[in-house]
């Protein structure tokens, strides 16, 4: 008798627990909460900004612009309420805004790393500087986001930058062997043309298996079992939910910058050769002045160490630092252990640099 | 204790005993996929692979494209092609009015050089928010200028992971 309430209670336990599985793989969590407001929008980017929490006197007055990756919702910067970057740097007083480039559409394939550097990008801080009325800046780029806020800082030099901080920024691409996505995109074996003219932009959907093929047994499998594993703890339950909300949710990458990133990038090095042409105009990396500190996922896949790190020795800025922290990718600034690490340690550097 | 009693009280896991068995296994296969997927031979392999999918369904898009390209002929309507350059067009206009709305800062500037009217959007810079869930302002929008839209994009769902 006694047996078989057991095997009941562990029966209704096992189908409460595919229950709670279920909904979480199929249903969106409530991210991207902070509430903000778009003061600037242009083809599909928009620019937010979010309401202050503190008071005026108590504020920075050099704003924050945060510049995501172009293949990616920027939401992975304001997750969920208690663990979000842009709720933690608006609660020490920054004046914080996001550059949130939107989904390109057919008609956006021809949109190059140019378009968005040296035509959305200054136009999205000349409203910075009008809302905020500070001149000077703060920039974050983040992945591919890097690049952009990169080539901008090189080619707009005076143009008010005061601190530059990448995020696991994919820069050098010399290291060949240490670059899964370089040994992947070679010319022997990937033909870019042929994707880009059957699909014009390249889909979010081979961008995101792309990505989750550099660890298969992680993304697939292990995942999974981590969220079976852990159906009991709300805590970690919601972590994993709104981190697979956002990872689920895949947007396309213009047609014209995913040809400059794997041809002149991936494959010719040029950005770090200072070979990079934008818009007739060699980017220059020295011509870099900023502040500039380099956060470093030390086990990145994605981006490996080896693609953030020769920044440093290229740029003129005096005052540069490479932080470099365990963690992956999007861990470094989204996981656990993020708040407690990574942020403060963006906050007090870039509080000493926004006076 | 309570912490104890709570694990006492848990119901028993069928897969508890394989979950140690699992995890060695699966951090031994991972290393294993990784090193495998970090070939040249899985390059060449996925190389091939893509570029005969896109060889293969080449001519079906065509087709498709093709007869869809007439079918909107006949229903007079206007083909992808034609909507994207529409798109383009807009988004020229737009960029356009962005000009025209910068040069408008500057000239604000240069009429009042004490800072005043570049600091005009900066009004709300003084009032923290209190509320999660502030309510759209409204303030007058001029039209194409985004600058006054004053829209605000606030979710109040309350979803199960809501704080």
């Amino acid at each position: 008798m006694e047996s078989s309430v057991v095997a009941l209670d562990t029966h209704l336990d096992f189908a409460r627990r595919l229950r709670t599985f279920t909904h979480v793989l199929t249903t969106k969590a409530p991210i991207a909460q902070t509430p903000k407001e778009l003061i600037w929008a242009l083809n599909k980017a928009k620019l937010y900004r979010y309401t202050p929490v503190v008071p005026v006197e108590k504020r920075y007055p050099v704003p924050l612009l945060l510049v995501f990756a172009i293949m990616n919702r920027p939401s992975i910067l304001d997750l969920r309420p208690g663990h979000s970057f842009v709720e933690f740097m608006l609660g020490r007083g920054y004046d914080v805004y996001l550059l949130d480039w939107g989904v390109p559409g057919y008609e956006d394939r021809h949109l190059q790393l140019d378009d968005y550097a040296l035509e959305y990008l200054p136009r999205a801080i000349r409203k910075v500087k009008a809302a905020s009325g500070s001149q000077a800046f703060s920039m974050l780029g983040w992945c591919i986001g890097a690049i952009l806020t990169t080539i901008y800082a090189a080619m707009r030099s005076n143009d008010g930058l005061r601190n530059l901080l990448l995020l696991t920024a994919p820069l050098d691409f010399s290291d060949r062997n240490s670059i899964t996505f370089a040994r992947w995109t070679d010319e022997r074996y990937f033909n870019v043309d042929s994707i880009l003219s059957a699909f014009g932009n390249m889909p979010g959907e081979l961008i995101d298996r792309g990505a989750k093929a550099l660890k298969p047994v992680e993304n697939y499998i292990t995942n999974y079992c981590k969220l079976w594993d852990n159906l009991d703890d709300p805590q970690t339950l919601e972590a994993w939910h709104a981190m697979n909300t956002w990872v689920t949710d895949n947007i396309p990458m213009a047609g014209g910058a995913y040809r400059q990133l794997i041809v002149e990038l991936y494959r010719n090095n040029r950005l770090m050769k200072n070979e990079l042409v934008v818009r007739g105009e060699r980017a220059d990396l020295g011509k870099i002045r900023a502040n500039l500190l380099t956060v470093i996922a030390a086990d990145d896949h994605i981006t490996p160490p080896c693609q953030s790190e020769t920044i440093l020795s290229k740029v003129a800025s005096r005052d540069k630092e490479l932080y470099r922290i365990p963690g992956g990718h999007i861990g470094m600034m989204a996981g656990s252990a993020a708040p407690r690490t990574t942020w403060p340690h963006i906050n007090a550097w870039l509080s000493a640099r926004s006076q | 204790m309570k912490e104890t009693q709570e694990k006492t009280s848990k119901p028993a896991d069928p897969l508890e005993p394989f979950r140690a068995m699992r995890d060695a296994y699966l951090d031994a296969m991972a290393k294993t996929v990784v090193e495998a997927v970090n070939t040249e031979g899985y390059a060449q392999a996925t190389g091939a692979l893509l570029d005969g999918y896109l060889t293969a369904s080449g001519p079906w898009r065509e087709a498709v494209e093709k007869s869809m390209l007439q079918a909107l002929q006949q229903f007079s309507l206007p083909s992808r092609q034609e909507v994207a350059a529409l798109a383009e067009r807009f988004t020229n206009m737009e960029m356009r009015l962005d000009d025209m709305d910068a040069k408008l800062d500057v000239i604000h500037r240069l009429l009042h050089p004490d800072g005043t009217a570049a600091n005009s959007e900066a009004d709300e810079r003084t009032e923290p928010h209190t509320s999660p869930t502030r309510t759209a302002g409204a303030r007058a929008t001029a039209p194409g200028n985004r600058r006054t839209a004053g829209r605000r994009f606030v979710r109040r769902g309350k979803g199960p992971t809501q704080r």
